[in-house]
């Protein structure tokens, strides 16, 4: 047991009340998106939880469950107060006690973190202050209504036990209506539950009590709360901590978690994206641990067993959650037990398919493991009758190909026109600001090296080199190639308006006035704009569109592009339309048209940088049609149409799993 | 087809005959079950058809399963069953009942599927910015017979035929224009060929008395390579021979939004469009006109101008399913008026909300809340009330006489914005005897007030119908009259029940100020002179339409100089939700509005607006001369806690248990009202607002 030696701390049991955990490993509440339309658990969160669980986790806790019918601010939230719910708990918790790994339910009601689309009532909060999300006037609730939210988490509590759990967590921490009454920024209240934390506390100790009395003396009960909310007149750091202490003092509670940040406001630092250094909110949990004698989970971004034996040496806390490690490689924790962290897929922190996809009501799914969100499908079988299988292409879409058909029992050889693999990964990465990004390839670079893939580098694929090959099934994977936009003129002409990856790869060094050119609001225009201007040039970011780096949001790095861009000096301009490109004794000028009011606009520049479509790299799925190569020919990725990365590696795994 | 046929007479789709030239057109609900139709479904198309709609456009079905353009977008091969469903439901009412067929090609999503979207070409849609895979031949003929199989699906679930959708999110609008269009084949050199082959494969399938219709979009918008009237003529003339209905609509790649419009676009845009492509058609298939056509006398004229053949009146009648029995009546004025808002029948979002209407928060859910207003609206009980109830005395008389035949208690309602009218409305229809008493001088709240200025005019109508209605049935309204806790105590103590719809108050201390006047959009748009002369700031914290029209109003319609402050990237960003948010912010830039935005205001005073930047924390201080603050209001809930803590028991609705917007006003005073009539509740009503409401009453 190498991996027992290597992690001092993640590898010893804990005793969290009545439950023995196996290890430090938390797989802690998130949204999953998972739940039917009618808000029941599906087949789908028990293979989910069950993977994780399968692959060593020492807890798991669930999202959370709703406490109460005015409480439905996502469409897929669970809706606990149905009885309904238990025969969908007890799958969930069947499956995970197969791998003898407890697991808890986060039961929750999320105040006025919500907006009535879907419950046609009234927002429930401690008083009239909308959130800075859904923008809807909640009703402060009255001294019934908060005897009601008591009783409706004494009922969900009570259904997690018919449902099998082995404890319950009260989330209290970035959206609730417990939250909500501990804030002072949301609890204006002047009866007996507003004014003093004493006061603003009351709810939180009502419902333990009432949860404590539902559950019986037994099951585990924790409570997670936020240690700053990061808004502006919101709880601190003093005020979790004291409230940490009432908690401890009620005598009913077996663990403290935490957060960090409000998720309607500050989300960016709750699910921090790679622009956020790992470890970033330890101060919570240390703080907290300090003040009092339960056992204590940290959070925040925890990639690696190392860093998080690393926090556990240091005292920070008792448990480390580690969410989206375990949603890119369910084995996370085994594998580091085993030893073979090497071989652990590690998250990105890049937001792109988890927490993205969970801000537009989609399923959770991951960047790099095609089998988040499918786990309840048959994974692709073993093979019976091992074929050769060609896969020409290392970027994503390639290697994920090769690595899947490998694992299925295929021979696969794996061709690739560059000395390295990667594809543009290593290009995109090159932004210091993106680093963690190559992240997908390191890993299935390393996949390949352990599955006795022939890689031949340098080498371009040809239909007589394929035929050459004898394969029994080819896999095109040859991405996409840059594409000169109709306004830029010819390279010849003005040679300083290129292309994004003519940037990274070093082929062109713009210096002086640059604009970079946003077509696509993603993380090319404004990566590229970050580098330049570190190399001291003056940048200005345009978009047809009405925001620069549009889905920056849904990954949560629009607010520290935002303030990177500012510190640097980047400048940025939407609604644009470039028309055209001209010379002038000293540069180019970029011509612009305002589309919403048909204005023109010049800009004197040095260098365009267009951050642009790409055109399909197709030309070898089109010469190996009809070139006599007997074998199925499939095309995926950026060959296939250019795309983002996901797009590549789902596409890579879909083709190996069918040959 | 005569011309002078009014919508309420019958016309003929190839082999069958409409019961009147209402359409209800395709559009999504977010009604279904994964991607097939549900019982919701029925029900909702039901009641239109029961209403008189001649014919019904189902919900568009994607017809391969790798085209998901929305999470609950049906599915052809799913939707036999619903289909069939909805015909048997329709069918007593003679509807024709067509199955919407289509594919979005690269406007669709690959979010569901996690699959490439298929195009004619590499061109990226405007909004995914995701490029499209180009699709071959074999891909083509296999979307044709796609077609073919789910017309297949659709006739043998008893429907008479299908439309196929060449409109707003279409691949074959997309084969159609140049924008998408950059093939050197043959369906780059024939961009209809795609079209007549899919006609041609559904028509096989439906047969020869089986009804194939067409939605076309006959202008882009985009005149410097798309479709334009122009281009479109022939393609009318090429194809009508071909389909049994034409809808002719508007939309290409750059404007999905200028298909179904809010209020900023005139009513019945689309007419002479319309009436161009009828002639260009030449006779040889009906043509339906589209466009924001919600008045039936709008549809009557251009029936009788010759502008179309049929009328599509979805969000009419999504306001008022039984608009056509109304016309047919003779009494249009009863028809409760769409205002083209689009706030919450326009549901392509990816919360998947249920289609509905603000002044119908019944339609979408008929099969939850059980209708308490458009039945009997109808129903001959009902106009026998309202006899009495207008023998009983105009509006605004004190007079009490009607209550003596009247069952059960005499009810108080206080407050005229909309959830106290609609409330009002309601009890009366169910026989009670109401008094409503109204503080101002005239009835609608803050819903009138906010009927000002291009796009919001049509919200007067809310109101008017709403106090016509309440005067038809013989409310006792009385303005100008406040009620204090004494006097309601007096009503409850008499036996009455008390409806509360007291409204909301604006917000005085958001931020700290000091020198400038700070004004309530209320009174700016009851009266602009009241601001003064030089910059005003108009400080939009909520992101709806209020701010942004009322910051366009004073640039426009009174030449102010005006700052709008806001905390989000761009202005209006709840506008998303109705299909405004980028036409609001270019009629913001073109009015000359400068967007402060992503801006926090952090005091006002004598210098000016202390502001910061949302993120960078950069500081700022914006001159003006007044300030308009159209953050969100409070609660004006003090009768309520006077009377509740007196022990006396009320109820209340709308903007006094919270500040929202007119659905939840509408929807409160419904379930209120229903509430006390003793009928059902409707579904997810815990009683709104009520003190101490046990989880009884909880949603099931």
């Amino acid at each position: 047991m190498s991996g027992g030696s290597r992690y001092r701390h993640l590898f010893t049991p804990l005793q969290l009340g009545s439950l023995t955990l196996r290890n430090r490993i938390v797989f802690s509440a998130h949204l999953t998106n998972y739940a039917t339309q009618d808000g029941r658990p599906s087949e789908q969160h028990a293979a989910y939880y069950a993977a994780r669980a399968a692959g060593g986790a020492g807890l798991i806790i669930t999202e959370e469950h709703s406490t109460h019918p005015t409480d439905w601010p996502y469409e897929k939230l669970i809706h606990g107060f149905h009885p309904e719910v238990v025969p969908g708990y007890r799958r969930i918790t069947e499956a995970v006690h197969a791998h003898d790994v407890p697991i808890l339910a986060q039961i929750n009601h999320n105040g006025g973190q919500a907006s009535s689309m879907y419950t046609r009532l009234p927002v429930w909060a401690p008083s009239p202050v909308p959130d800075p999300l859904f923008r809807e006037v909640p009703k402060a609730v009255e001294p019934g209504e908060i005897a009601e939210i008591v009783a409706g988490y004494a009922l969900v509590a009570d259904h997690c036990m018919q449902g099998g759990f082995d404890g319950i967590e009260l989330q209290c921490s970035h959206s609730s209506i417990v939250r909500g009454f501990l804030s002072p920024a949301t609890n204006l209240r002047n009866d007996a539950y507003g004014g003093s934390l004493a006061n603003r506390a009351r709810l939180l100790l009502e419902i333990v009590a009432a949860v404590r009395q539902a559950i019986g003396p037994q099951p585990v009960l924790g409570v997670r709360l936020c240690g700053d909310e990061l808004i502006e007149n919101g709880s601190t750091i003093d005020d979790a901590v004291e409230v940490a202490r009432m908690v401890e003092a009620a005598g009913q509670v077996d663990y403290i978690n935490t957060s960090i940040g409000v998720a309607t406001a500050t989300l960016y630092m709750i699910e921090a994206s790679m622009q956020i250094p790992p470890g970033y909110a330890m101060f919570i949990p240390s703080a907290i641990r300090e003040a009092v004698s339960l056992p204590v989970v940290g959070v925040g971004r925890f990639k690696d067993p190392l860093q998080a034996d690393r926090a556990l040496a240091a005292g920070q806390c008792d448990l480390v959650g580690v969410v989206r490690g375990q949603i890119a490689d369910p084995d996370f924790a085994a594998k580091a037990r085993a030893g073979q962290a090497t071989e652990i897929r590690t998250c990105l922190s890049c937001n792109q398919e988890c927490v993205g996809r969970m801000g537009l009501n989609r399923w959770l799914g991951c960047i790099e493991n095609p089998r988040t969100g499918r786990e309840s499908t048959p994974a692709p079988i073993q093979v019976g009758r091992r074929r050769h299988v060609v896969v020409v292409g290392g970027g994503p879409a390639g290697l994920q190909a090769s690595v899947t058909a490998a694992e299925r029992g295929h021979r696969v050889t794996l061709v690739e026109r560059q000395a390295r693999l990667g594809g543009q990964i290593p290009l995109a990465a090159g932004v210091p600001s993106r680093a963690e990004l190559l992240d997908i390839t390191r890993n299935l670079v390393a996949a390949v090296g352990r599955h006795d893939i022939d890689v031949r580098l340098s080498t371009e694929a040809t239909s007589e080199l394929i035929s050459g090959l004898a394969p029994d099934a080819v896999v095109v994977a040859t991405g996409a190639r840059p594409i000169r936009p109709w306004w830029a003129g010819s390279a010849e002409d003005f040679p300083t308006v290129v292309d994004v990856r003519d940037v990274l790869d070093g082929r062109v060094h713009p210096e002086g006035r640059v604009v970079v050119f946003d077509e696509l609001g993603f993380h090319q225009a404004t990566s590229v704009a970050d580098l330049l201007a570190d190399r001291g040039c003056a940048v200005e970011v345009i978009t047809s569109g009405m925001v620069v780096g549009q889905d920056l949001g849904i990954t949560l790095d629009m607010e520290t592009w935002n303030v990177r861009a500012h510190a640097k000096g980047v400048t940025q301009s939407t609604d644009v339309v470039p028309m055209s490109v001209s010379g002038t004794e000293s540069g180019i000028v970029l011509g612009l048209q305002h589309h919403p009011t048909g204005t023109d606009r010049a800009i004197p520049c040095d260098w365009v940088v267009v951050a642009g479509h790409q055109a399909a790299d197709d030309a070898l799925y089109r010469e190996l049609q009809g070139c006599g190569v007997a074998a199925p020919i499939h095309r995926i990725g950026d060959c296939l149409a250019p795309r983002r990365a996901h797009s590549a590696i789902i596409e890579g795994h879909r083709v190996a799993a069918a040959l | 087809m005569t011309a002078a046929a009014g919508l309420g007479d019958p016309v003929s789709i190839g082999a069958h005959s409409a019961p009147s030239r209402l359409l209800f057109g395709p559009h999504e609900t977010n009604l279904g079950t994964g991607r097939a139709l549900s019982d919701r479904h029925v029900a909702y198309y039901a009641r239109r058809a029961a209403g008189g709609a001649g014919v019904i456009v189902v919900e568009t079905a994607s017809v391969t399963s790798n085209d998901w353009p929305y999470e609950r977008a049906p599915l052809a091969s799913d939707c036999g069953p619903g289909w069939r469903a909805v015909a048997d439901a329709c069918a007593p009412y003679g509807t024709v009942v067509l199955a919407g067929l289509g594919h979005a090609g690269g406007q669709g999503s690959s979010a569901y599927s996690q699959e490439v979207m298929w195009a004619p070409s590499a061109v990226a849609d405007v909004v995914s910015r995701e490029m499209p895979a180009i699709l071959d031949e074999k891909g083509i003929s296999a979307i044709v017979a796609a077609f073919g199989a789910a017309a297949v699906v659709a006739t043998r679930a008893g429907l008479p035929g299908v439309e196929i959708d060449a409109g707003a999110w279409s691949l074959l609008r997309q084969f159609q224009s140049g924008l998408t269009n950059q093939r050197g084949d043959r369906y780059g050199e024939d961009r209809l060929l795609l079209t007549r082959q899919v006609i041609d494969a559904v028509r096989r399938a439906v047969g020869s008395t089986g009804v194939v219709a067409l939605r076309l979009s006959c202008d882009e918008l985009a005149p410097w390579a798309g479709v334009t009237p122009e281009l479109a003529e022939p393609m009318v003339a090429e194809l009508a021979p071909l389909v049994d209905l034409l809808t002719v609509v508007r939309a290409g790649p750059f404007s999905t939004g200028a298909y179904r419009p809010d209020g900023h676009t005139p009513a019945g845009f689309n007419r002479d469009l319309c009436r161009q492509m009828r002639a260009a058609g030449g006779g040889r298939a009906p043509v339906a006109l589209q466009g924001s056509v919600v008045a039936p006398d709008m549809a009557d004229a251009a029936l009788a101008a010759g502008d179309c053949d049929l009328v599509e009146m979805t969000r009419a009648l999504i306001a008022d399913a039984d608009l056509l029995t109304h016309v047919r009546a003779g009494r249009p004025e009863r028809v409760r008026p769409c205002i083209l808002c689009n706030q919450t029948c326009r549901v392509r979002d990816p919360r998947n909300p249920i289609v509905s209407c603000v002044v119908d928060p019944d339609s979408g859910y008929e099969t939850r809340s059980p209708s308490v207003s458009s039945a009997a609206s109808v129903a001959p009980a009902s106009d026998a009330i309202g006899s009495v109830a207008t023998a009983s005395g105009a509006a605004g008389s004190v007079s009490t006489a009607s209550g003596a035949v009247r069952p059960g208690r005499p009810v108080l309602v206080v407050g005229g914005g909309p959830a106290g009218l609609e409330c009002a409305r309601v009890l009366a229809e169910g026989g009670r005897t109401v008094h409503l008493v109204e503080r101002s001088a005239r009835l609608g709240g803050t819903l009138a007030a906010a009927a000002v200025g291009s796009g919001r005019d049509n919200l007067r109508s809310a109101v008017d119908w709403l106090a016509a209605e309440t005067q038809r049935l013989g409310v006792d309204v009385q303005l100008t009259a406040a009620a204090d806790a004494g006097a309601v105590t007096t009503r409850l103590a008499e036996g009455w029940d008390v409806v509360l719809a007291t409204g909301s108050a604006a917000m005085t201390d958001r931020w700290p100020h000091a020198g400038l006047p700070i004004f309530d959009p209320l009174t700016v748009l009851a009266d602009p002179s009241v601001l003064p002369t030089g910059v005003i700031a108009v400080a939009d914290p909520v992101g709806d339409g209020v701010a942004v029209n009322l910051a366009e109003w004073l640039a426009t319609a009174h030449q102010r100089e005006v700052v709008l402050i806001c905390p989000d990237q761009v202005a209006g960003t709840q506008l998303a939700r109705t299909g405004d948010l980028a036409d609001a912010n270019g009629r913001l830039q073109r009015a000359g509005v400068t967007r402060r935005l992503r801006t926090l205001i952090r005091a006002i005073d004598t210098d000016g607006i202390r502001v910061e930047d949302c993120w960078t924390g950069a500081p700022d201080l914006l001159p003006a001369a007044a300030v308009v603050d159209c953050g969100h209001r409070l609660p004006d809930e003090g009768l309520y806690l006077d009377i509740t803590a007196g022990g006396g028991r009320v109820r209340r609705i709308g903007d006094c248990v919270a500040p929202r917007t007119l659905l939840e006003a509408i929807l409160e005073g419904r379930r209120a009202a229903a509430d006390l009539l003793g009928s059902p509740a409707p579904a997810g009503a815990v009683v709104a607002g009520m003190a101490g409401a046990g989880p009884s009453g909880a949603r099931r």
